[in-house]
């Protein structure tokens, strides 16, 4: 699904659960944004040096290539590094601290940890505010 | 003078302060000399029969270890369950080694008894500590599932007031279609929670492990075939039969190799392929399933036996495949071990040591 009125800041979502796109697109599609979807990491890797986002949204948890891996990589390589990661995940480690996990993602591969982290469901409001604070 | 020690140290010492219990047991199945080790933990027993000391019987035991060494004059290793002391069972490993004369008559034989109950004990609590953590898993693992699919319903609802706010009459069908669809996946995580949760007593009878192999190759050798994906069965000849649950083990295997052809379809590589082996290794009876499909990475790998993790998407796996064959494997006293490299393949393996697989329930036993 793609809005396409120029102007609008990018945002690619990354999911394996074709619900959870379909709601975050169209949330963010109704706040203004144009939006591109993947549905694992290696897709997500194709599309974020295509299309070269102003934000993505990621999954943890993906077949073939998880969110783990791609976030690393993504943060590694000179073209993506820079762009804003928001982790949207049902992943209950460490008692739900995102804290941990957070660190987790970014301390053994000494790259950034990532810049926002919403557990599954999420809460809207919260979550298009970052988004809009991310993007300002 | 060094061999009057030695025979000195054996009788006085090593006889009598050795922590196992030996007896000598005549042709008539008589008691006639102990330690005291065998003095302690059966109250004596010199001149009585051994049966009645050991396990309490008034008629020698079926499949008597003791008469068969007497007749081929062989050395007998075997775990018996002894008397019930106050309520509790008690176990032992019972070393049988006939004393031969030089014209090779045997008089007697020396028995000599380990009380393992308390490694049997910790063995038991150690099942039990891993039956009671995948429950722990389970919890975390349905909030992880659940957390998905109330995304999900939130999802729809927003999709739906987002058309009619729209008057789009599109979105409010998909909408309508994303709150179908998680409605639809909250039944099938319930039906198959409940199926792993209920409590299960493996049925365990004497099992050929290949012909559980066999049949679950037969189960699938067509679909592999259809998907070009060719299906291998490796076989060790003469295995040993095993006491398992066929059912429970038949359905471990069969999420293995639905598995492995899953991780081999997704992959484009020519010439894939999935075998599946049995095999007799250390004293455990194995059975793998390897593919050469897409592999998994360290942080998948790490999750496939969590409960609702699934790699399939939403539409394929709930992510209960692995852990309910986990916990069948564990239930059978065995492990699941895993092996995998993204874009090579993965193997998985059960391994059940033999020692630690189930005994025949009581009712059974007639």
């Amino acid at each position: 699904m793609t809005d396409s009125n120029e102007g609008r800041k990018k945002i690619l979502v990354i999911d394996d659960e074709p619900s959870v796109v379909i709601y975050l697109e169209t949330l963010l599609q109704d706040n203004g944004y144009n939006t591109i979807s993947a549905s694992n990491g290696n897709d997500g890797m194709e599309k974020a040096l295509e299309h070269h986002p102003d934000l993505i949204c990621l999954d943890i948890t993906m077949p073939e290539k998880s969110g783990v891996s791609f976030y690393r990589d993504i943060r590694k390589n000179e073209e993506t590094k820079d762009i804003p990661v928001v982790i949207v995940t049902a992943v209950t480690y460490y008692g739900g601290d995102p804290e941990p996990f957070k660190n987790f993602l970014s301390s053994r591969h000494i790259v950034p940890a990532p810049d926002a982290f919403f557990p599954k469901p999420i809460d809207k409001k919260e979550f298009i505010s970052k988004i809009n604070e991310l993007l300002a | 003078m060094v061999e009057d020690c030695l025979s000195k140290f054996v009788q006085e010492q090593l006889w009598n302060q050795v922590p196992v219990a030996i007896a000598l047991i005549d042709r008539d199945f008589r008691i006639s000399e102990i330690n005291s080790a065998f003095k302690e933990q059966y109250g004596g027993g010199v001149g009585r029969p051994c049966y009645e000391v050991y396990k309490g019987r008034k008629s020698r035991c079926k499949n008597c270890a003791a008469a068969k060494s007497f007749s081929d004059g062989k050395t007998r290793v075997r775990e018996e369950k002894g008397r019930i002391d106050e309520g509790e069972q008690r176990y032992y490993i019972v070393h049988m080694i006939p004393l031969r004369q030089p014209d090779g008559h045997i008089p007697c034989i020396v028995e000599m008894s380990t009380d393992i109950t308390l490694t049997k004990q910790l063995e038991h609590d150690k099942i039990e500590a891993e039956r009671l953590a995948a429950v722990g898993q389970t919890v975390a693992g349905l909030a992880h599932g659940i957390k998905n699919v109330l995304m999900g319903l939130e999802g729809g609802m927003y999709v739906m007031r987002s058309g009619m706010d729209r008057s789009d009459e599109e979105r409010i069908k998909r909408g309508c279609q994303m709150l179908e669809d998680n409605v639809a996946r909250i039944s099938t995580f319930v039906k198959e929670f409940l199926q792993f949760a209920r409590g299960h007593t493996p049925k365990v009878k004497l099992t050929d492990p290949n012909k559980i192999a066999q049949k679950v190759y037969d189960m699938f050798y067509q679909k592999a075939a259809m998907a070009g994906i060719g299906l291998k069965l490796n076989l060790q000849e003469k295995i040993a039969m095993a006491m398992m649950d066929e059912m429970g083990i038949l359905d471990c295997v069969s999420n293995l190799v639905s598995n492995a052809l899953d991780a081999c379809e997704i992959s484009d590589k020519p010439g894939r392929s999935v075998s599946l082996s049995t095999l007799d290794e250390h004293g455990a009876l194995v059975i793998e399933v390897a593919d050469d499909g897409v592999g998994m990475d360290y942080e998948v790998k790490k999750k496939v036996f969590t409960n609702f993790f699934s790699t399939k998407g939403s539409d394929k796996g709930t992510g209960l495949g692995l852990l309910t064959t986990s916990k069948i494997v564990q239930e059978h006293g065995g492990k699941v071990s895993v092996e995998s490299e993204p874009g090579k393949g993965s193997v998985f393996r059960l391994v059940f040591p033999r020692d630690r697989l189930p005994t025949m329930h009581k009712k059974e036993e007639g």
